[in-house]
């Protein structure tokens, strides 16, 4: 954010985004209006707060693969307990969400932190047993538009911004862009000015000489699996807002989407590296590819490949950089 | 070393305890034969992922893809067998077998090139691919499944050879392999000292990048083999099958002794972790446990062995201490 606005990863991928929308938008006119534009952000902005809770963990030299798990966890829970009390209230669902995600990220953490096990093999585990959990003991029903409490549905149409079109009906900017900007400017204070925040670039830069330094890890790994449980807790009430809709079996399966956008947007899973703003680039990458697919000719079926292929992209891409800018050091370059 | 290799020990009395537990809850139904047959028929393709997986892990990586090389390569013989006319049945069989084999070991190697000489970390080289793969194989398919196979194609899934199923009696083999390779071979011994340490691999004039290269591309061959079983037994192949094995593969691999930091790990304990989860997964069909129940159950049974070998650890690093074992194991 100092001196350079885009660092070298950040401007490609800009410049790539930018081309592409060209691209879309001369195939299809509509791609390039406002209208489209607030569409875009209100879909996709659950999608970027996983990826900003992804990113914090990327950073710290970890990787978490049960945030779906965990969404759809709080959701499910939260949307249940209002029917089931029939309190409709929004703010209590994002209450019961979020501490849902906080609850089920330090678990996370207790396997992470206090028993040092690899991050992935223990999130891989708990994203079993968080969703076997689910639906195990919470249920598997569907919850219809009909049965959803009201306040669900009003958060889903609350615009911050409304326009008017030409034949005088109006569409707005949602109101979870708002929650979106509230979620990234939270994190970037987090990141920057707290001395937590300079701990996590500090264990994902070099995590012995982080505990060598006097760091307090475990207070740090606490706080980035529950950050992200939290994270993931606001996205399951937006999801629901959003969709109208809640199956204890949606979101689980995204996660690799989510992976992808922050792993193009520069961070790297050995820490340290990778921008907020590298992350929001990758996430604004991803959803415009998704919706867009058909748009350029190409089946539903395409998806999957395309993930992937942008995460070996994206992470190759990183990793040349990466090597090229060590240069031919004896002791770097060995096993990235 | 020699305390480690007590944990196959450990394994076979809590296999043989865990077997007589559920024989006796569940009399009559348990100890049959077709209960058994029906159990080894299971395990041989997912015991084969396993073990691509423990190599993997063997070399301080790991390989998500598997399940996705094995739907890829299974997609691509299962076009062969049911697409293929003209040819002599034999033929098309050699040819679907081969090519299934080929595709996985296109994959291994890929997968090998990112982690080795572009230098991507394997856990997110092998997401990347584990999308990739399935993603080619729902292309292919547009997600619809193949039916239909040679009669004489079923043999390998479904027949017998001196009353034992073929799935096994392939498992049996290529287990005794892979046990080869480890054990016998240079490959094997740079494997294990790579991932105990690389830099001390590298120092010792291993090319790392070749000892890796070369395990993906075993780990992508033993997912060939796996889908080879996987489609023969099923009869049929639709891309996505199988999702379930990547978190019970990871389980039994780390069931079985092997270390997920890299440097340890025996065929023989992942073989024995193998046969413990088809015994309480038999055990849990008998009982009817729902799959959500099995899923939060295998989740529980990962964490608890991770958690269950952390203290071990300790305790064998505390007695240790004395005998100037120190290993510096803090670099996460």
């Amino acid at each position: 954010m100092r001196g350079k606005l885009f660092r070298n990863n950040e401007l490609y991928l800009f410049i790539i985004i930018v081309l592409f929308s060209i691209v879309i938008t001369i195939i299809n006119p509509s791609f390039l209006t406002i209208e489209n534009m607030f569409d875009l952000i209100k879909s996709s902005s659950g999608m970027a707060i996983l990826a900003m809770g992804m990113f914090i963990v990327l950073l710290s030299g970890g990787i978490d693969v049960s945030f779906t798990a965990v969404a759809i966890a709080g959701q499910y829970i939260a949307v249940n307990t209002l029917i089931a009390t029939g309190v409709d209230n929004l703010l209590l669902a994002f209450a019961i969400s979020c501490a849902v995600g906080v609850f089920l990220g330090a678990i996370n953490a207790v396997f992470i932190s206090l028993f040092n096990l690899p991050t992935l093999i223990t999130t891989l585990g708990t994203l079993s047993l968080f969703h076997g959990a689910l639906t195990e003991f919470v249920g598997t029903k569907s919850i219809n538009t009909g049965q959803l409490p009201d306040c669900f549905k009003s958060f889903g149409h609350m615009n911050i911004l409304t326009l008017t079109r030409a034949d005088g009906t109006t569409y707005g900017l949602s109101v979870f862009a708002l929650i979106l900007l509230g979620v990234i400017v939270l994190s970037w204070l987090i990141l920057r000015y707290t001395v937590l925040g300079r701990g996590i670039y500090a264990i994902g830069g070099n995590y012995t000489a982080a505990r060598r330094g006097g760091l307090n890890i475990r207070f740090i790994q606490f706080f980035i699996y529950m950050y992200v449980g939290f994270l993931a807790g606001i996205m399951g009430v937006m999801h629901l807002s959003l969709i109208r809709y809640s199956n204890p079996n949606y979101i689980v399966g995204t996660e690799l989407s989510v992976i992808a956008a922050v792993v193009i947007g520069g961070s790297r899973i050995t820490g340290g590296s990778g921008s907020i703003l590298g992350t929001m680039l990758g996430v604004i990458m991803i959803v415009i590819l998704e919706k867009n697919l058909v748009l350029i000719g190409l089946s539903s079926y395409w998806h999957q490949f395309f993930i992937g292929l942008i995460i070996i992209v994206g992470v190759s891409a990183t990793y040349i950089q990466n090597r090229m800018r060590r240069g031919r050091s004896v002791l770097a370059g060995g096993m990235g | 070393m020699m305390k480690r290799g007590s944990h196959n020990l450990t394994l076979f009395i809590i296999l043989v305890a865990v077997t007589i537990l559920i024989s006796i809850s569940l009399p009559n139904k348990f100890l049959t034969l077709i209960n058994f047959q029906s159990m080894t028929g299971q395990f041989p393709e997912f015991g084969l992922l396993a073990l691509a997986m423990m190599l993997a892990m063997l070399t301080g990586g790991i390989d998500l893809s598997v399940v996705s090389v094995a739907n890829l390569s299974g997609v691509v013989a299962a076009l062969i067998l049911s697409k293929v006319t003209g040819l002599p049945i034999g033929l098309v069989i050699l040819l679907a077998i081969l090519a299934a084999v080929g595709t996985s070991a296109a994959c291994g190697l890929f997968n090998g090139v990112l982690i080795s000489f572009v230098g991507v970390p394997p856990i997110l080289a092998t997401l990347g691919t584990q999308g990739l793969f399935i993603g080619i194989a729902i292309v292919v398919t547009e997600g619809y499944s193949i039916l239909g196979f040679p009669e004489e194609f079923l043999f390998i899934g479904t027949g017998e050879l001196f009353l034992l199923p073929m799935p096994l009696v392939l498992f049996i083999i290529v287990a005794l392999i892979v046990a080869f390779i480890l054990r016998k071979t240079r490959q094997g011994f740079y494997m294990r000292m790579l991932g105990s340490n690389p830099t001390v691999s590298r120092f010792s004039g291993v090319s790392n990048r070749m000892v890796l290269l070369k395990t993906y591309l075993l780990a992508g061959i033993l997912a060939g083999v796996a889908a080879v079983v996987m489609i023969s037994r099923v009869n049929s192949m639709r891309p996505g099958y199988g999702y379930a094995y990547l978190l019970q593969a990871v389980l039994v691999v780390i069931l079985g002794g092997t270390d997920p930091k890299g440097g340890f790990g025996t065929v023989l304990g992942v073989v024995m972790a193998i046969l413990m989860l088809q015994v309480i997964q038999s055990g849990s069909n008998i009982l009817a446990f729902t799959p959500f129940f099995k899923k939060f159950i295998w989740g529980l049974m990962l964490l608890l062995v991770m958690v269950i070998n952390f203290f071990m650890n300790r305790i064998r690093e505390a007695r240790s201490k004395g005998l100037g074992d120190v290993r510096e194991k803090d670099a996460a």
